[in-house]
């Protein structure tokens, strides 16, 4: 009894660490020169923010943690993201965000590209902002 | 004899000289051909190479993440907003990190050079097209069995920072079955900020909601096609769709709410062989249409509805009279929309106070307005709609267009979404004609649609 309780409490400590480092491996990065604020990112990733200052923003899209952001970020799916772009880019005359493969692609674009910005599931990002952990 | 000799002989000749100079092109084009090959099997196979040195070291930086993450568990802890690289360097020992370092600094550099297909080639394309099929076509009754409908291409180049372009090229089967081109959209623009974008050229008239949140490609709609009022102008639309002139368009947040706007002047219309045109050259009288578009975006337990008004006033040539006709159309409308991840409900009306400005027969008052409830659910979206115009015949607007009669329409449909590219729709509807014409008629449509 005893046993079996303290293998579901390891379990249960095991789950809650795992939501815990689940919880804090999204980082909101952007180029060193662009100055944006969190409220800011929601508005940027659906090209209702493209200027921060006279600076242009270039959002950029990583698939390797588009889901997580979209579910923790934007609060929607792959397919209505996509749909919203579409009618987005559309009406408007604007190009949805590029997009990378991978963390470090992510990163080696978001520090060479003035204004550009991405996320990424690496806590090592050294050489750009970031401007909010999730 | 002898003039047939030398002509053969230079014949000979020309044709020795045309081989060597065939087996020579042959020879050359070969070895092009081949360093071409060789070439390009190089080059794919220090593509490979890199790849493989990428995966090989993304998995390395993996696994040293890893490892880092499981001897330091109080990382994952760190507070949100403090910077992401100073805690791991905190509790990293420090030959691992130096290692993790150099690896990620290795990985980041050949990424960046693999990974240019980001930046893009500076000129997207994109496209739409639909095919259908029915007892009726989907635009022009008149017609049944299978159609092609629409086959259209996007442009937006990517220019300098603030200017913005937009261009839409549509091929589509016009009212006598052939295929048409049409220039739907040429719009330039200069982005002052977030908050205002002025354009110049062809642009969807910003009137209500549907005719600028969508456009000829299908596929974006839920609904097989659009209410028929507001239909494009050469597919029986009695509206002035597209106007060749200036918009300025923007949006405000004001709190949490965000407030849209548009603004515009350009061409006023004409109507020649019965359907409305958007005098994309100029017209001859200098009247224009004028416009504006007022939008509220709400917030909190009502995201994703938008509500808003329009209303314009242009003035209309109906060239099909001799000596023209001339008419004031003054339109006043209200919307609303309600986007979210299940729900697309749209409900649009407008109204019309025209002015009969050569034949004297006064004023007339007409309507138009429909409502589209839609549900997405998975992959389906069933939807219902009900549109109604209620014309004047006795308005010289409305009765020199062809498709200016008073109509209602009730309408069932089912979109299912094959793919995120294509869908497939199926409707069936039944349509009223209530005054030049008496009658109904019900129709049974599918259409597939794409968008690459």
């Amino acid at each position: 009894m005893i046993r079996s309780s303290a293998k579901l409490l390891l379990t249960v400590l095991l789950c809650a660490g795992c939501a815990v480092a689940r919880a804090a491996d999204l980082y909101l990065i952007c180029n060193s020169g662009v100055s944006l604020g969190a409220s800011d990112v929601r508005d940027l990733f659906l090209g209702e923010k493209q200027f921060a200052g006279e600076l242009r923003l270039v959002p950029v899209d990583n698939s390797a943690a588009q889901n997580v952001f979209l579910e923790r970020v934007l609060k929607m799916n792959v397919a209505k993201y996509s749909t919203t772009w579409t009618k987005k880019s559309f009406r408007d005359g604007i190009n949805p965000p590029l997009v990378t493969g991978s963390d470090a692609e992510a990163l080696a674009y978001v520090k060479r590209t003035p204004g550009a910005c991405s996320y990424v599931g690496t806590a090592n990002t050294a050489g750009v902002r970031v401007v909010s952990t999730l | 004899m002898g003039t047939t000799r030398h002509r053969s002989a230079t014949r000979g000749r020309a044709w020795t000289g045309g081989l060597l100079v065939a087996a020579l092109s042959h020879l050359t084009l070969t070895h092009a051909a081949a360093a071409d090959s060789e070439r390009i099997a190089v080059l794919e196979q220090k593509l490979d190479q890199s790849l493989q040195t990428i995966q090989e070291l993304s998995a390395r930086v993996h696994d040293l993440e890893v490892q880092v993450a499981q001897g330091a568990p109080a990382a994952a802890n760190k507070p949100p907003g403090r910077t992401a690289a100073a805690a791991p360097a905190a509790t990293i020992p420090s030959d691992t990190a130096q290692r993790l370092a150099r690896v990620e600094q290795t990985v980041t550099q050949m990424a960046a050079s693999a990974g240019q297909h980001a930046e893009g080639s500076g000129l997207p394309l994109h496209g739409f097209a639909d095919v259908g099929v029915g007892n009726h076509n989907a635009t022009f009754s008149q017609y049944q069995g299978a159609n092609v409908g629409t086959l259209e291409f996007f442009l937006t180049p990517r220019l300098g920072s603030r200017t913005r372009a937009l261009f839409e090229l549509n091929f589509e089967v016009g009212s006598d079955g052939t295929v048409g081109v049409d220039l739907e959209r040429a719009q330039i623009g200069y982005q002052f900020s977030d908050s205002a974008t002025v354009w110049l050229g062809r642009f969807h008239t910003p009137y209500g909601y549907y005719n600028t949140a969508f456009h000829h490609g299908q596929q974006i709609a839920t609904s097989l096609r659009r209410p028929r009022f507001i239909d494009f102008e050469d597919h029986g639309g009695i509206m002035p769709a597209h106007s060749v002139g200036m918009w300025l368009t923007g949006s405000e947040r004001i709190g949490d709410e965000k407030l849209t706007y548009d603004a515009y002047i350009g061409n006023s219309q004409r109507i020649t062989g019965g359907i409305l045109d958007m005098n994309n050259a100029g017209n001859t009288h200098g009247s224009t249409i004028v416009g504006g578009n007022l939008g509220l975006l709400l917030s909190g337990a009502l995201d994703g509805l938008k509500i808003g008004v329009d209303a314009f006033q242009t003035r209309i040539e109906d060239q099909d009279q001799a000596p023209s006709y001339f008419s004031q159309v003054k339109s006043f409308g209200a919307y609303a929309s309600y986007d979210t991840d299940n729900w697309e409900n749209i409900a649009e009306f407008h109204v019309f106070n025209n002015q009969d400005l050569t034949g004297h027969t006064g004023t007339h008052r007409s309507e138009a307005g429909f409502v589209q409830i839609g549900y997405r659910t998975g992959r389906y979206t069933p939807y219902a709609r009900y549109e109604r115009g209620a014309f004047q015949q006795s308005d010289p607007f409305f009765a020199a267009q062809t498709s200016g009669s008073s109509y209602y329409r009730d309408a069932l449909g089912l979109r299912f979404d094959v793919d995120l590219v294509s869908a497939l729709k199926l409707e069936l509807a039944q349509t009223h004609l209530t005054d030049r014409v008496i009658g109904s008629y019900d129709e049974a449509l599918i259409q597939y649609a794409i968008r690459f």
